[in-house]
């Protein structure tokens, strides 16, 4: 059976900071490596909510302040539709400054504070652009929800951080990742981003899937179990470099 | 005070205690509120400052070779590439003779993009009236965002510093950069502007890193008719009617390869025209310019060329694969560090377009993070299986990779390595100690 992929990059002409789409590229290679065929569309302001229903896996990166208002300003527009998207199980990943638009709130550095799109339950507070931001390589820990067969599962993520908000998680809200080395989502808790139904937010920079080839893999799987409604093994790929890239920051935090 | 200052970046440079380029400004700045008001008044001529994302130390460098070769008087520059506000003082006191006599003709200072409004701040209220002050803004493009922050913050900032500029003091803009061209209207000076117009030269297709694609103006997207590299193009908006200023005439023949190398040229004869020099003698000048060390650099080995493109942020990595793809390479070394002078994070590589790479060219990997660096190429390849994957080579040390590097060559011809920038030092001591070989 030909599987088929369609792909949402939310808002690349608004929110793709600093090697974002680096998530998308690692996607659909991983389709293409394994014959899924794959089809990106990009979400922006004037893309209409039927084009924006028909994906199966969404995509969201970082932008900067300006941009980020006018993206959350059409967003909040959506947001019952993305909404009714995550409840039925559509997977998604959200990097580096969009899980900010996710929650109830967020408040920017000069104090103003914006709505949230309110799916996850969590609120982030810049507390000042005096205030250091948070900067560096990062680690974290995942449980098995996200191991897959045939793919090479490490419990382990890791990337770079940097953001100035600091972000505080309601009581039922389940965290991603617990932090090893790092910040994470406010420095405090341990905890790093969040998970609701089958979407990811987590403060990591850019291109997190190049060196997190398992969590990729189980986006992709996710997103075609729940299209074609049932169990999906998928091809092994070689990934012994993503592994090496992997490793090499594990190395260097003296992890391994 | 200068001359004990002058003998400590001595000191410490002759038993290699940090950084003589930076140390003595670094005392200086802990005396002097504003450490530059102390030296402006000694700059016979003026003083003239080259900030930008890409560029600066090429264009200052222009500019010197400029003034030196037309006006013979002293210049004082920091050619070490130290532009923060203590480079510019430690060049100023390491200019000082040690009888403590200033005769200085022109100050020319390429300034970091955070440094600038603390420079500028100097500048401000004790410049006087017959003194030149010229100031070229070359671009703006996203460039370490870890220590940078993003590109509108850097450009607010900079408005804020320009309008404390005295009203005698000239711009010299890029106009293909809206964000650039944008300080002519927003800031009341003398401005000239630079552009490249060559249609033939459009892109076919577009940079993925664009940073400007907004009216810096009303805030609507901008429509290109053309495009050179990343946001840099024939620009205008349809909302706002803010377009694409026009750009001074320049014809400057030079050898120097890649469209970029121009912008650089354009604003460097721009500068010659500020202070004076004649038409003449700047386009003779320039045509002759060798490019600074790093920046398409070629050393010799063994008959074979090595040339060094320097390539530390998206814009101009995809400027200098544009440039290295057009001379035909059969091997490239790409050198990936992550120290602080190349920004811990990157993420950046993603923003490159290695994609146009073709598969005929053999890409060698190194650097502090050569994994992720090859992981980039795997995924930037069309049709990667075991046949494809032999384009790509992972040389964990620098030194094996130029080696191996070298050794795929036949004589004459040439290694091209795309470092970024602390792996570009790394590269010339390994050519030129030619320790490897």
């Amino acid at each position: 059976m030909n599987f088929k992929l369609t792909i949402g990059w939310l808002y690349p002409s608004l929110m793709s900071t600093y090697g974002d789409r680096g998530n998308v590229i690692v996607i659909e290679k991983r389709c293409q490596w394994r014959e899924i065929e794959t089809h990106l569309t990009r979400i922006e302001i004037d893309t209409t909510n039927r084009e924006l229903e028909s994906c199966d896996l969404i995509l969201g990166g970082g932008a900067q302040d300006r941009q980020q208002e006018m993206a959350v300003s059409d967003l909040l527009k959506r947001k019952n539709v993305l909404k009714e998207m995550f409840d039925r199980g559509i997977p998604g990943l959200f990097v580096c400054g969009s899980p900010q638009l996710l929650g109830h709130y967020y408040v920017t550095g000069e104090g103003k504070k914006l709505p949230g799109l309110g799916i996850f339950d969590y609120v982030t507070q810049h507390f000042g652009n005096d205030k250091p931001r948070c900067i560096g390589n990062t680690i974290g820990k995942i449980d098995s929800k996200f191991e897959i067969r045939n793919s090479k599962f490490k419990n382990t993520i890791v990337g770079f951080e940097n953001h100035g908000g600091r972000t505080y998680l309601g009581k039922d809200c389940v965290p991603f990742a617990q932090v090893i080395k790092g910040y994470g989502n406010n420095g405090e808790d341990k905890t790093e981003g969040a998970v609701y139904k089958n979407v990811i937010a987590c403060y990591y920079h850019g291109p997190f899937l190049s060196k997190n080839p398992h969590v990729a893999d189980w986006l992709i799987k996710t997103a075609l179990e729940l299209k074609y409604k049932k169990e999906i093994e998928l091809d092994p790929l070689d990934d012994e470099l993503e592994w090496k890239a992997h490793e090499e920051i594990l190395n260097r935090m003296n992890m391994k | 005070m200068i001359i004990f200052l002058k003998v400590m970046g001595y000191v410490l440079r002759f038993f290699h205690l940090g950084s003589g380029a930076t140390w003595p400004g670094e005392v200086f700045l802990e005396f002097y509120h504003r450490p530059l008001v102390y030296f402006i008044p000694k700059f016979k001529e003026g003083i003239i400052f080259v900030a930008g994302t890409n560029g600066k130390t090429t264009t200052t460098s222009m500019i010197v070779s400029l003034l030196e070769k037309s006006e013979g008087g002293k210049i004082v520059t920091n050619d070490t590439g130290a532009n923060l506000l203590n480079g510019v003082i430690s060049a100023c006191i390491n200019a000082y003779s040690w009888s403590g006599n200033t005769d200085f003709d022109w100050g020319v200072f390429e300034v970091d993009e955070n440094s600038l409004p603390s420079v500028l701040m100097n500048v401000q209220c004790s410049m006087p009236n017959e003194k030149k002050i010229v100031l070229i803004l070359l671009n703006l493009f996203r460039d370490q965002l870890d220590r940078y922050g993003e590109v509108d913050a850097i450009a607010r900032k900079w408005e804020k510093a320009l309008r404390m500029l005295p009203s005698h003091a000239q711009l010299i803009l890029n106009a293909d950069d809206p964000q650039i061209a944008y300080f002519g209207k927003s800031v009341k000076l003398k401005t000239h502007y630079f552009g490249i117009n060559q249609k033939e030269n459009y892109l076919k297709i577009k940079d993925h890193a664009i940073d400007s694609a907004y009216c810096p103006n009303c805030w609507n997207s901008l429509t290109y008719e053309g495009i050179y590299f990343s946001h840099l193009g024939i620009w205008r908006c349809d909302k706002c009617g803010f377009k694409r200023p026009p750009v001074a005439n320049i014809n400057i023949k030079s050898h120097l390869p890649g469209l970029y190398s121009l912008y650089n040229l354009y604003a460097a004869y721009l500068a010659g025209a500020a202070a004076g020099i004649s038409k003449e003698d700047t386009e003779k000048t320039l045509s002759d310019f060798k490019p600074a060390f790093g920046r398409q650099e070629e050393v010799e080995i063994d008959r074979k060329k090595v040339k060094i493109f320097l390539s530390k942020n998206p814009a101009g990595f995809n400027a200098s694969i544009r440039a290295v793809l057009d001379l035909k390479p059969k091997a490239i070394l790409l050198v990936l560090n992550d120290r602080i002078p190349d920004g811990r994070d990157v993420s950046w590589i993603y923003d490159v377009d290695f994609e146009i790479v073709p598969p005929i060219v053999s890409v060698i990997c190194s650097g502090d993070r050569v994994y992720d660096m090859v992981v980039r190429m795997k995924y930037a390849i069309k049709h990667w299986n075991n046949e494809t994957m032999k384009q790509l080579m992972v040389e964990e040390k620098l030194s094996d990779a130029l080696k191996r590097g070298l050794s795929m060559l036949n004589k004459r011809e040439t290694l091209y390595v795309l470092p970024t920038y602390s792996a570009m030092l790394e590269t010339r001591k390994i050519l030129t100690g030619k320790k490897i070989l």
